[in-house]
């Protein structure tokens, strides 16, 4: 790693090391199952992107954005936009209206892929809830962090 | 004579409102077709529901909904089928405000030039 980690209390330190893969998988589980449990894609995506919180609280601003990238964030929300729009097009290429469910007879009900493009909107959806609120966050606490974070290290 | 205006507007409308509300709740029809379901005796008994006698809503969330879509969850089902573009331009509202707070609040990297002159002018 190029900077040294800011080390804040070891007790919110590791506070925010134990907790954020729990945020991740959560949030990662409420997307995948939004379309069979209660849950889904915009709730979902908000849960993962408070792990861009978590990581600033335990370990400083400058660890956060040298590991979650926001440029990288931004277009990943674009791309989700992208794809959610080219979902929405297979009905127009299919010969139905915008946003029209083609194939929505495919799998049981109560699968995991089934009911169509709702899963597949759904999963982008969240993706790009991720993407966009974590580099929200990310611009945000990059206009509190003091110009050296992560330069200088406390005592622990 | 303004304030005393002002008081009597805000009474008429506020007893306006009151009488379409109870015009409205008076007018309304269940929409359980018969009496409606004793909630208590459902939630001890869930598999006793009969939606047959459904109509309206909630002729939709247990009858048609799971025929036409296939989402077990009906939330679902509305937002990415039945109103897949009302999701759309809500998904690009967020991409718009982001975009929007990135150019507002993001920090420029300063540019030698620019540093220059800032210490010209200091």
């Amino acid at each position: 790693m190029k900077h040294k980690m800011k080390t804040r209390s070891i007790i919110v330190r590791c506070g925010s090391g134990q907790l954020l893969p729990f945020a991740i998988v959560f949030g990662l589980a409420v997307v995948l199952f939004g379309t069979i449990s209660p849950g889904g894609g915009f709730q979902g995506g908000v849960i993962v992107a408070s792990s861009a919180l978590l990581l600033t609280l335990g370990y400083g601003y400058r660890t956060a954005h040298d590991a979650m990238h926001p440029h990288f964030l931004h277009s990943g929300e674009a791309f989700g936009a992208i794809v959610y729009v080219a979902l929405a097009l297979i009905g127009l290429l299919c010969g139905a209206n915008f946003c029209r469910n083609i194939f929505w007879d495919n799998g049981a009900p109560g699968e995991l892929i089934s009911a169509g493009t709702i899963t597949f909107m759904s999963w982008t959806v969240g993706f790009k809830v991720l993407t966009g609120v974590a580099f929200l966050l990310l611009l945000l606490l990059g206009l509190m962090a003091p110009d050296g974070d992560g330069e200088e290290d406390d005592e622990t | 004579m303004k304030q005393f205006l002002r008081i009597a507007a805000v009474l008429v409308f506020l007893f306006a409102g009151c009488a379409a509300a109870l015009s409205l709740a008076r007018d309304l029809t269940p929409t359980t077709g018969e009496a409606p379901p004793d909630v208590y005796a459902l939630m001890q008994d869930p598999d006793s529901y009969r939606p047959d006698g459904a109509d309206g809503v909630a002729e939709i969330i247990t009858g048609t909904g799971l025929a036409e879509t296939r989402a077990v969850n009906n939330v679902a089902a509305v937002v990415f089928d039945y109103r897949g573009f009302d999701t759309l331009g809500e998904s690009f509202i967020l991409l718009t405000a982001i975009s929007g707070s990135f150019v507002v609040l993001h920090r420029r990297k300063k540019t030698p030039k620019q540093e220059e002159d800032a210490g010209h002018e200091a």
